[in-house]
């Protein structure tokens, strides 16, 4: 096997499984979990119906059946709506949420058969500015989708979304420039395996910098307490409000995936990545007997460490987005722009302060 | 009694502390982890240790498998009931057609050979009746009564919700419930 | 600036226009059917109109075709969120017309049965704003509280939702022996679920920030706008009907009146939990009062008798038929009779003209002279404000538009 065939089928490899993990995993269960956690967090059962011969497996089919169901539903396109830019707009909301995933890497780098095996799709050196170039993007999928409907709650959702993704990227970029600044690299791969020892995963000293990040991505994400874009009980459902069928469905997965990728930043960026604590890589590939078999045991587990950590930290999002009343879109804003950008930006100076003084030393 | 009044403690507001949005989001994650936690440990209990109904936190109620208890006091589907012989014990005096406030009952009464009255027809409109019992409380032979009946009052057809005396013919064990009920806790002479 | 706003060059100028939208009748804030035409300005409400009536079918026109009693089942759907009360209101104003007291017991029932309405509207009302609010877990966690209530409610009255229970001159039966426990189990877990949901919200500052000094009205403007109820003492007037013109057996029991200072949505929010605890003392009072003894009054010319009695005591039998075919005859007269309701004063005004009908039967629902207010609250307000105001204000169709 040449190289070039090697990296191609690995790359191959490589993006069916972020894809098949998000597509075919996160997106279904995550449904499952929204129904299911929030029914347990609120003393009820959830949905638990739908079933083949009578096994409902605890309510998991109901994503198959939701699919199966949206699906087959009429595509409804409102009467003065933009046709293209109606059909765009989903599309529009879903790749970049997939794509952001292409620079996050789920495993640690390997030697598998004489071949090297780097467990990310791109090692990006601007992996960080590519995920927030990418989410950039995805803000036009509300905004288009809002603006194409030909309905005034829709409008207002859509111009809500842009003021408030846009507001919101300036300052998410801004709250890890710290973090930036501890591991002097804004490559994703670097990053993670700067945190191979426990001491310098990024929660430890980058703590704030956490707080301010994940309420800036799920303010990104629009959901709950954030979620003035599509809030029910004012605009309907906001920018998606005349979507039905797939397209809906597609609103539904970005949303979902998102919340993923939030989860697979986070855990990149402070919770060590795909290392398990005090146990480096190299540790398990010996553990394993070493060698071809050794890596790949090492490997699998460092992808299921990844995922369990994400699960944790949707677990956290779930949870919060189930507690948490709404803001009002000014509030929203006023939060943005008045509490979280200076917050970061006193943060960046602390860190710098820190660093300068050795108080931080970085890795 | 002297009026008393409460004002609400409305304060200055929040501390700068709650101002911060941090405590105030991790006790409430803090109380709906905690029905999660409850709630999680009482579904092992259930349903993989086997502890039974007694020990679920859950309020939901698994319908169908479990049914609702309906206390005596409900008032569902009105029946007419029969007395020993299978016979309707309503005598047709039209009590209730002229208490039922939508008026969903029509009856057409006749004459046995014995000189007894009957109703040679008695017919309930379900699509009409809104079960709120005066038809019961107006009878002066306990010949209809409020049954805890509440499965198929819904239907696509409303023709079949046209009940004819045959079908709201009900034998008194079968409402003894409410019979018992009635008599002791309604209409009877202590109550007055 | 605000001036010029309104001047149509200002908008020429810059090149923007008010948009006018219909919110509603079928919009998932407007729980009821009400509709709202809104001028905004951004998100901003320049200009308000409420329009209600869609649920209008005609109650008191079809209150004039029944009997006395008949009208029960068509009080339950007024405040369908608090039928209990309705029912108590129309039957102690029929009685005041025909001058009838009723025995203790009965009026001590039909006291716990209103607070029992109360605290079930209230739950309603606090959970929905809860859900608007979108803290979907405090809202399934009153829910859930009111679902318990609902079960006590069930075993007394025989339905959850229009209890149709009281009748004139009594009420329909005793309360059944369990009722006792059951109230003590439910109340301690409604107490737990008061704490949790309290403290999911009412320190919270995203919620603070969304009610705190939104829609706040002044106790003259709220005396002015005709407001009753918790949201004339969430501005600050202890007007309570319970207290102002004690009826039932509200003179002899403790409670206390919740009032606030500025008349915003917290502190309606506020009366509203308070309430609950009140009136969960008063049920509990009532129930350490009560003796037993009759629940009817004894006299078949107003309450029909005994079912024992109608084939054995002449009397009985008469009215019994009469009563029943030609309904009560209620004397010649009209009255009018004020409760407090879950919303604020619930009024009944009867006309008889001595026959088995009221003539006419017009109710003073709370939530009328509320909604009028909406618009003088919302206005300059903005979009996101006017869901968790109306939600404050408590608009119940079936009680507004009859």
């Amino acid at each position: 096997m040449n190289s070039m065939t090697g990296d191609l089928l690995e790359t191959v490899v490589k993006i069916a499984f972020v894809i098949g993990l998000n597509l075919g995993f996160f997106a279904p269960m995550l449904g499952w979990v929204e129904r299911k956690q929030s029914a347990v967090m609120q003393d009820r059962i959830g949905a638990n119906r739908a079933g083949v011969f009578g096994f409902t497996f605890i309510g998991l089919l109901h994503s198959a059946a939701d699919a199966i169901k949206l699906i087959f539903k009429e595509d409804f396109i409102p009467r003065g709506a933009d046709r293209m830019m109606h059909t765009l707009a989903p599309v529009i909301a879903v790749v970049p949420a997939l794509a952001a995933f292409a620079v996050i890497p789920f495993g640690g780098k390997f030697e598998l058969a004489g071949h090297n095996v780097n467990l990310v799709i791109a090692d990006l050196d601007v992996g960080l500015l590519f995920v927030f170039a990418i989410a950039s993007i995805a803000t036009y999928g509300a905004v288009i989708a809002g603006w194409a409907s030909n309905n005034n709650w829709s409008m207002l959702g859509g111009l809500r979304s842009a003021a408030q993704m846009f507001s919101y990227e300036v300052t998410m970029g801004l709250t890890i420039i710290g973090l930036v600044m501890y591991y002097q690299s804004l490559s994703l791969v670097v990053i993670a395996e700067k945190q191979v020892d426990f001491w310098h995963w990024g929660i430890i000293y980058q703590w704030p910098a956490f707080i301010l990040f994940l309420t800036c991505a799920i303010a990104e994400n629009k959901r709950i307490p954030f979620d003035v874009p599509e809030a029910e009980s004012e605009l309907v459902a906001g920018y998606f409000t005349e979507y039905s069928g797939m397209k809906f469905i597609m609103f539904w997965t970005a949303e979902f995936i998102e919340v993923v990728t939030i989860s697979a930043l986070c855990v990149t960026m402070f919770f060590g990545a795909y290392h398990l604590p005090f146990i480096s890589p190299d540790m398990l590939v010996s553990i394993f007997g070493g060698g071809d078999f050794g890596a790949i045991v090492a490997m699998l587990i460092g992808i299921g460490v990844f995922v369990a950590k994400i699960c944790a930290l949707i677990f956290l999002q779930m949870a919060i987005r189930w507690t948490l009343p709404r803001f009002r879109y000014d509030q929203v804003m006023a939060l943005g722009w008045k509490i979280i950008l200076p917050a970061s930006l006193i943060w960046i100076f602390l860190t710098g302060l820190a660093i300068l003084l050795g108080l931080m030393p970085t890795v | 009694m002297a009026i008393k009044i409460k004002k609400i403690e409305k304060g200055d507001g929040l501390t700068l502390w709650e101002k911060s949005y941090l405590p105030e989001i991790i006790r409430g994650l803090g109380i709906t982890l905690s029905h999660f936690a409850t709630n999680m440990k009482s579904l092992v209990d259930e349903f993989a240790l086997g502890k039974g109904r007694d020990s679920r936190t859950i309020m939901t109620l698994y319908y169908p498998e479990e049914q609702p208890v309906i206390p005596p006091a409900y008032r569902g589907r009105p029946v007419l009931v029969s007395d020993k012989n299978g016979v309707e014990k309503c005598v047709a005096c039209g009590l209730c057609e002229a208490a039922c406030p939508p008026a969903c009952i029509h009856i057409l009464g006749g004459e046995r050979d014995n000189g007894d009255r009957f109703p040679r027809s008695y017919v309930l409109d379900g699509s009409r009746c809104i079960f709120c019992g005066l038809c019961e409380e107006a009878c002066p032979k306990e010949a209809i009564v409020m049954s805890d009946e509440w499965r198929n009052l819904c239907q696509y057809d409303r023709t079949k919700m046209i009940y004819e005396k045959e079908t709201l013919l009900r034998s008194e064990a079968q409402v003894q419930k409410r019979l018992d009920f009635i008599r002791s806790n309604s209409f009877s002479r202590d109550r007055y | 600036m605000s001036d010029n706003k309104h001047n149509s060059d200002f908008h020429k100028l810059h090149h923007t226009e008010l948009l006018t939208l219909n919110m509603g009748p079928s919009h998932p804030a407007t729980h009821g059917t009400v509709k709202f035409l809104i001028t905004l300005d951004g998100e901003t409400i320049e200009h308000l109109d409420v329009e209600v009536g869609y649920l209008h079918r005609g109650f008191e026109k079809e209150c004039e075709n029944q009997n006395w009693n008949g009208v029960f089942p068509y009080t339950d759907r007024l405040d369908y969120t608090a039928s209990a009360l309705n029912n108590v209101g129309y039957a102690l104003a029929v009685e005041k017309l025909i001058g009838i007291e009723t025995p203790d017991r009965c009026a001590y029932i039909r006291t716990i049965v209103s607070e029992l309405g109360r605290m079930s509207g209230h739950y309603t009302n606090l959970a929905a704003g809860a859900l608007e609010l979108g803290a979907l877990t405090a809202f399934i966690y009153f829910v859930e509280a009111r679902e318990l209530l609902w079960d006590v409610i069930e075993s007394v009255c025989g339905a959850r939702l229009t209890h149709n229970y009281v009748k004139i001159g009594g009420v329909f039966s005793d309360l059944p022996p369990t009722f006792e426990g059951d109230i003590k189990r439910v109340f301690a877990r409604n107490r737990e679920l008061w704490d949790e949901f309290a403290k999911l919200l009412l320190r919270n500052r995203i919620f603070v920030d969304r009610m705190r000094d939104i829609a706040p009205i002044s106790p003259e403007d709220a005396k002015a706008w005709g407001f009753t109820g918790p949201c004339l003492r969430a501005a600050g007037v202890p007007y309570d009907v319970r207290r102002a013109q004690p009826y039932l057996k509200y003179d002899k029991l403790d409670f206390e009146i919740p009032i606030g200072e500025t008349g915003d949505n917290y502190d309606r929010f506020m009366m509203r939990m308070e309430e609950l605890n009140q009136s969960m003392r008063i049920v509990e009072q009532c129930i350490e009062q009560m003796e037993p003894g009759p629940v009817n009054v004894n006299d078949p010319q107003w309450r029909q008798p005994a079912k024992d009695n109608i084939y054995t005591d002449m009397e009985s039998m008469i009215f019994h038929f009469k009563n029943a075919i030609n309904g009560v005859q209620v004397p010649k007269g009209e009255v009018y009779f004020p409760i407090e309701g879950a919303n604020g004063e619930l009024g009944f005004y009867l006309v008889s003209n001595g026959g088995g009908k009221p003539v006419k039967c017009r109710v003073r629902p709370p939530c009328f002279q509320l909604t009028s207010a909406v618009s003088f609250l919302v206005e300059g307000a903005m979009l996101a404000d006017l869901i968790p105001t109306f939600d404050m204000i408590n608009l119940i169709g079936g009680e507004c538009d009859r």
